[in-house]
């Protein structure tokens, strides 16, 4: 996928200025978060198994290379080709060698995150491939020629009539003559024409969210089955996955699990969970006659070598994008890639370049929440404030937020002004936050307020207490 | 693809953790962690195994109906099917082939068809844990079966019923030849909340999963 033009202030500010995607965000934020926490109050194990998690993946992290040949070894066992690819190009064109050879003309798609990273669609199309993505919510944005706006939830932007508007025009082709509102009757829809594609399509890709080593699997979750139907009808199934997504056990990948579907919807499970390995064996009524598996690197041994390995953790949750207020405000498409939120604003600028991505590690309050709810604990803020100083040091950032960050830089540095400044400060945000602890309104500011929900500082602020605390000092 | 880029790539990620380093007792740690069991800490599950099983698998929009032994499955599908005026048309699993359907009914043995008003089909174990029940696939047991229906039947054992898919593992294993090409953990009906937020189901799979826990 291209990195969009333009900037991540620009499209913030659009973002901001667009109430139906408020009100989807502001709905996604009550659900999501509260779901989650509910599954996790539920489970006095919960941050045991968060520190379990985050061992594995450190584990596998450190003896990856052992894992990934030991993973080839078990797929070729089962009758699997493991494929390489360096980066996106090669990753590409190893796909659509194996469309070429398999005289391919139609291409149906479970959700991978990867897929989109290394913008495989597009390279698929250009050969003449019908491509239908099976996931309602990727085949909506698809259709609509958009990107999704969260990793989990691509649909969160669009409203119920954005789609009975967009599936009146494209599904009268298929027979559907009425413009339908109902849910039900839309998503009936998606399955109908999806059945016929499941069963013409030449070529079925999905993504992975664990490989596993042991055993040379690779696991889906869906809650729709669209996964599950294109690994199994399609003659050749092809896996595109991070070399990342490689665990040792079938017992890790159930540690992984638990956390996965507690954090990314606060559910216990999802209702599939699907285990494929090599292709159909001598006998099966079903399954593909041909597996293949393209483990992609693009970026990320660069991150593996350094400070930023423990982003390779992540497990694509979403975790940290609901509880973020930046995300929450702008939504995922300002973000400009597929990756958006906390994870997307360390891993866009590690995979697509400082310079494609300056702005997106500023994106960010160092508020903390991502890091606490993040399942395997990935210590975001850090990896952010470390990205910033990396693009410091390479300049790469525009002069505006330069100023803005050496503005605080130097209050900082000479504590006697920083302290005036935030007593002010605190004082007229106390003020206007008076009635519900909560600021929606700013004076001298309704443009910034409008987009920014901020609580009201309680007390004072950190110096003066403490000074009250220890007068002696 | 090219066996040197494989190389390449191996030999960057290699250099990246320090690889080379490892010694012989470092690989010997790393092959005993493969086959290890896991200590991992999981969700506490009761001591009435069955019990958790039924009301999480209910939990889950599973509906579950005990049966005395598998000679009843033939009485219980017609009383599903009995709620629909239609002729039954049902695809059924090779493994469940012998129980003697009806010869009045249209059973397909086999993979699922496009359009599959019901199949019936044969788990291999249940989590307790979460109730989710485990399909391992080979000729008798063909995955389609598990996605392409409105309604899913399934037939568990209740001995079959484990606390964790850490303990299912094994019975997958169990079966010949070894690890099926497809196992499918199915916790609840096909369903999407892609429109709007709102759940609906089905999406693409099943509309209802029954289940008809056996106790032969
Ligand atoms: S960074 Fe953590 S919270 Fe965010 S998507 Fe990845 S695993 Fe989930």
């Amino acid at each position: 996928m291209q990195i969009k033009d333009g900037n991540f202030s620009t499209r913030a500010s659009e973002a901001l200025a667009d109430a139906s995607l408020q009100k989807s965000v502001s709905n996604l934020k009550r659900g999501f978060v509260a779901a989650r926490a509910r599954a996790v109050a539920a489970l006095p194990e919960y941050e045991a198994m968060r520190e379990a998690g985050a061992a594995i993946k450190d584990h596998t992290l450190d003896n990856l290379d052992f894992y990934l040949e030991r993973y080839e070894r078990e797929v070729v066992r089962q009758g699997g080709h493991v494929h390489w690819a360096a980066d996106a190009d090669e990753a590409c064109r190893i796909v659509r060698q194996i469309c070429t050879r398999a005289g391919a003309k139609s291409v149906v798609k479970g959700k991978s995150m990867v897929s989109e990273e290394i913008g495989l669609n597009e390279a698929l199309e250009a050969d003449g491939l019908e491509v239908v993505e099976s996931d309602a919510g990727e085949y909506i944005v698809q259709l609509a020629k958009e990107a999704p706006s969260h990793i989990v939830m691509p649909t969160v932007h669009k409203t119920t009539d954005d789609i009975a508007d967009l599936f009146y025009k494209h599904h009268r082709a298929h027979g559907f003559d009425e413009r339908e509102t109902d849910p039900a009757e839309l998503i009936g829809q998606v399955r109908s024409i999806l059945r016929d594609k499941y069963f013409a399509a030449d070529i079925g890709i999905t993504g992975a969210n664990f490989l596993v080593a042991e055993t040379g699997s690779n696991i889906i979750v869906t809650n729709e089955g669209n996964g599950d139907l294109t690994s199994t009808l399609a003659r050749v199934h092809i896996v595109t996955a991070g070399i990342e997504k490689v665990v040792p056990t079938l017992n890790d990948a159930a540690v992984l699990l638990r956390l996965l579907a507690r954090s990314a919807l606060g559910m216990e499970i999802t209702s599939y969970t699907t285990l494929s390995t090599g292709p159909r064996r001598p006998g099966d009524a079903d399954g593909p006659d041909e597996y293949h598996v393209v483990l992609i690197d693009n970026g990320r041994t660069k991150m593996l070598a350094g400070t930023f390995r423990p982003m390779l953790r992540c497990i694509r949750c979403g975790a940290c994008m609901n509880h973020c207020p930046v995300y929450m405000s702008v939504g995922g498409h300002a973000y400009g890639w597929v990756y958006p939120g906390p994870m997307g604003a360390v891993l866009t600028p590690m995979i697509a370049g400082h310079e494609k991505a300056s702005e997106l590690p500023h994106a960010c309050t160092l508020n903390g929440r991502c890091q606490q709810v993040c399942p395997v604990k990935i210590p975001l803020p850090d990896l952010l404030r470390r990205l910033r100083h990396d693009q410091w040091e390479a300049g790469f950032i525009k002069s505006k937020v330069r100023w803005g960050i050496g503005l605080w830089a130097w209050l900082a540095t000479h504590p006697a002004l920083y302290r005036v400044s935030t007593r002010i400060g605190v004082a007229v945000l106390r003020l206007f936050g008076k009635s519900s602890g909560r600021l929606t309104r700013l004076p001298f500011a309704g443009g910034w307020t409008a987009g920014r929900d901020m609580p009201a500082p309680q007390g004072t602020t950190f110096h003066a207490a403490w000074a009250k605390r220890n007068p002696q000092r | 693809m090219s066996e040197s880029r494989r190389d390449d790539m191996l030999a960057r990620i290699r250099e990246a953790v320090g690889g080379n380093r490892r010694s012989e007792e470092d690989l010997a740690q790393l092959e005993k962690r493969l086959t290890q069991p896991s200590a991992a800490p999981r969700p506490r599950v009761s001591d009435d195994r069955l019990g958790q099983f039924i009301a999480k698998a209910e939990a889950n929009l599973i509906t579950v109906e005990r049966i005395a032994s598998l000679q009843m499955l033939v009485p219980a599908v017609r009383a599903l099917l009995s709620q629909t005026s239609a002729p039954p048309d049902i695809s059924v699993a090779p493994a469940l082939e012998h129980l003697g359907w009806p010869a009045d009914w249209h059973v397909n043995i086999g993979a699922g068809r496009r359009k599959e008003p019901m199949s019936v089909t044969m788990a291999v174990a249940g989590i307790a844990e979460t109730g989710s029940i485990v399909m391992r696939s080979d000729p008798t047991s063909p995955t389609t079966l598990n996605f392409l229906p409105d309604v899913h039947v399934i037939v568990l054992r209740a001995s079959d019923v484990v606390d964790y898919p850490e303990d299912a593992w094994a019975r997958v294993r169990a079966g010949a030849p070894g690890w099926p090409r497809t196992v499918n953990i199915i916790s609840g009906p096909s369903r999407t909340a892609d429109v709007g937020g709102i759940i609906v189901r089905p999406a693409h799979g099943p509309k209802s999963v029954h289940l008809l826990l056996c106790h032969d």
